[in-house]
């Protein structure tokens, strides 16, 4: 009786000195983790229940700021925008990339090249990319130039159009990150099991049937990765419209990211701007879970 | 159990970091090591422009030998930032580099100079040329001196203009003189004009042909002065109804005019006196030329711009910053200014070295445009929330261009929303 107790004491104290010496080696990982996520995310979540100027004093004001959001006649648009941009952007990417990577299968030769070429605009910086677009669009650029040589058609200012500014942030945007997504679906393509699809084959699945009944249904957890991360970035879209169209003509094309910035940098009023990224926050929150929910419905996992 | 316990302790750990953050708020030591030390916290572009610093510099060390004195720069966009962080822990420096568009953000950061700081600092504010004194003054209260001026002119490109068979832009013209000129210039697929999108750009004609602000003196935002929103529709109706500017392609444009005028796409464009050097020496290769802006029934009233230095709130030995200011600003720093080229002087005794460090070919007319171009300036007024009025003004102002918004509807917006 008294050896056991002892060894169990034992065995507490060397467990204890054992976590002590654990947290010690995790210490450098912990104090990373804690300097750069969790006081950041504490922080925000403070700022956003105060009146937080850049400088002078701050002050505790309860949830004013999530009020102040709805008051602010940019908010609300800005939030539109953003919904407006990703349910245009996310099926578009999606289903074109899927397409590409479909295309450009195992009989198409030179495929390495024709991948590396629709990669090349995800890994060049995005300033060059919308330079490029830019040069495309403006009145004296090229697209119009071209419409009114071949055909005498002037075409709109698409940046400066409320209407089209919208559609042509959308249509730069898929064109960048179409290699992205197509990348991983060839990939998921590439390792499709060999047995299924002949077995497909002899029950005369061809063409489309194929595409839709056996290869979409195999890859299915590639597009569920591909859906979920591409819907975040474009909720947190920012680079593109601020680039292109700077947030204009008026706001028709300010996205929530642009807005949350305007208040926290320019205005510097670093509460407001926290509680519009806690709103964002939520929402990509609530649509990843809503996305997570419905995948049992139409994600596979064979293996 | 132990992971939680962990994490408690890092959760903690997160929180006391955290409430420190939020507690460091004024105070703490005036951003020099030792109560001697002297800092002047200037923007700096370049090893050029940080030379060009040290110098002025050495005229303050020598006139100040009992003080240390120490030079930190950034960037023109670092630096705001730099500031408002500085500002935010109390580490400004005693003696800080200002910008006329800019102060408005800033005037927490500054004490306001009184007469007999400025004798403490040996300047009077005869020193300086008209208007100089009034750059750095927000809601009357002086924050700080310049030591360069500038105000809007007009650049046109004399090769399109000659070509055109339009006349060129002179001392004294007129806004008929500039409809005239503009619509001769607008010819085979090029423009006139260069329509503005930034604050100064787009505002210069408005201004000088109402002769009114869109701020009132004391703050006041008034957009829909009847005089200035006038000559504000009047200016969108260049693109929209006399068309001798093309529509702005996109609000990221912010320098659309500009670059229409280098890019030789339009025969004329508004910007500052900051740019005249780089302007007539165009790297294009086209004769370039400058004009005040054009006159009218109300005269042709221009803003006064500039840079210039103020003193910290924060700062423990404000005499000594005091002094340290007035050396910078004395006639031996302003006329190294001047004689290097760099800017145009605020001292008005040391303005004419400027001329002289200019080439031969354009020194005449720089001297003649800028003497007749700084006769009817006013200091900026700028009211509190002037950024957000900027920040949602210049986007429409695409809409405006393009004929999908009236000038009156988005001055009647801005003044509603941020008019107190």
């Amino acid at each position: 009786m008294t050896t056991t107790t002892a060894t169990r004491r034992r065995r507490g104290s060397f467990a204890k000195v054992e976590a002590r010496q654990a947290l010690g080696f995790a210490s450098p990982a912990l104090v990373g983790l804690a300097l750069f996520t969790i006081v950041p995310v504490v922080l925000s979540v403070v700022m956003s229940f105060f009146d937080w100027p850049t400088f002078g004093d701050r002050s505790f004001n309860g949830g004013a700021n999530y009020l102040r959001l709805f008051e602010d006649p940019n908010f609300l648009p800005a939030l539109r925008n953003t919904m407006v941009f990703t349910v245009l952007y996310v099926p578009v990417s999606i289903a074109l990339s899927l397409a590409l990577a479909l295309g450009l299968g195992p009989r198409i030769r030179g495929r390495g090249i024709l991948r590396v070429l629709f990669f090349i605009p995800v890994v060049t910086p995005m300033v060059a990319n919308v330079l490029v677009w830019k040069m495309l669009l403006q009145p004296q650029g090229l697209f119009n130039g071209l419409s009114q040589t071949w055909f005498g058609v002037e075409l709109p200012n698409f940046l400066a159009d409320r209407q089209w500014a919208m559609i042509m942030v959308v249509v730069m945007s898929v064109w960048q990150g179409l290699g992205y997504n197509m990348l991983i679906f060839s990939a998921a393509l590439e390792q499709l099991p060999e047995s299924v699809v002949e077995a497909a084959r002899i029950d005369g699945a061809r063409g489309l049937r194929m595409i839709w009944s056996v290869m979409i249904p195999m890859i299915s957890p590639a597009i569920f990765f591909a859906t979920i991360m591409t819907m975040i970035t474009s909720l947190q879209v920012f680079v593109q419209p601020q680039m292109l169209t700077g947030g204009g003509p008026g706001n028709a094309t300010m996205p929530l990211v642009m807005w949350i910035y305007n208040q926290g940098f320019k205005f510097q009023d670093l509460g407001l701007a926290a509680a519009g990224a806690w709103i964002l926050f939520a929402l990509i929150i609530i649509i990843t879970a809503l996305q997570f929910g419905a995948q049992k419905k139409w994600v596979h996992y064979e293996h | 159990m132990k992971k939680m316990r962990v994490g408690a302790v890092v959760a903690i750990a997160g929180v006391a970091v955290a409430m420190t953050g939020c507690s460091t708020s004024g105070g703490g030591s005036n951003g020099s090591a030792d109560g001697d030390t002297i800092v002047v916290d200037m923007w700096s572009g370049s090893e050029d422009d940080t030379a060009a610093l040290e110098a002025q510099l050495d005229v303050a060390k020598k006139q100040n030998p009992d003080l240390k004195i120490e030079l930190r720069t950034a960037p023109w966009g670092d630096f705001f930032t730099k500031l408002t962080t500085n500002m935010a822990s109390g580490n400004m420096a005693c003696v800080t580099g200002m910008n006329s568009g800019m102060l408005a953000s800033y005037t927490d950061g500054f004490v306001p100079l009184t007469a007999d700081d400025l004798k403490t600092a040996g300047l009077a504010e005869d020193d300086f040329a008209p208007g100089a004194t009034e750059i750095l003054k927000n809601k009357g209260d002086m924050y700080g001196l310049p030591f360069d001026v500038s105000t809007m002119l007009a650049y046109y490109n004399e090769d399109m203009l000659t070509a055109a068979g339009a006349e060129l832009p002179k001392v004294g013209w007129s806004f008929d003189d500039f409809e005239t000129i503009a619509a001769k210039a607008t010819t085979g697929g090029k423009y006139g004009f260069g329509i503005g999108m930034g604050d100064f750009q787009w505002q210069a004609l408005p201004i000088a042909m109402s002769g009114v602000q869109p701020v009132s003196e004391d703050g006041g935002l008034q957009l829909t002065d009847k005089a200035f929103a006038s000559a504000a529709e009047w200016y969108a109706g260049l693109v929209t109804d006399q068309k001798v500017a093309a529509p702005v392609a996109s609000a990221s444009d912010t320098g659309w005019g500009e670059n229409q005028f280098t890019g030789q796409n339009a025969a004329i464009a508004i910007d500052g006196t900051w740019n005249a050097v780089g302007y007539l020496t165009n790297d294009a290769g086209f004769k370039a030329g400058m004009a005040p802006l054009p006159t009218g029934d109300n005269g042709n009233l221009s803003l006064i711009l500039g840079s210039g230095f103020g003193i910290a709130k924060s700062c423990e030995n404000k005499g000594a910053a005091l002094k340290v200011l007035g050396s910078l600003l004395s006639k031996d720093a302003q006329d190294y200014i001047a004689s290097s080229g760099r800017s145009y002087p605020a001292r008005a005794e040391s303005q004419p070295l400027y001329f002289e460090s200019l080439d031969e070919s354009y020194r005449e007319q720089v001297e003649q445009v800028f003497t007749a171009a700084f006769e009817n300036v006013e200091g900026q007024h700028v009211s509190d929330n002037w950024a957000k009025v900027g920040t949602f003004v210049q986007p429409q102002l695409v809409s405006v261009y393009n004929g999908q918004a009236s000038m009156k509807d988005v001055l009647e917006s801005a003044q509603q929303q941020f008019g107190n």
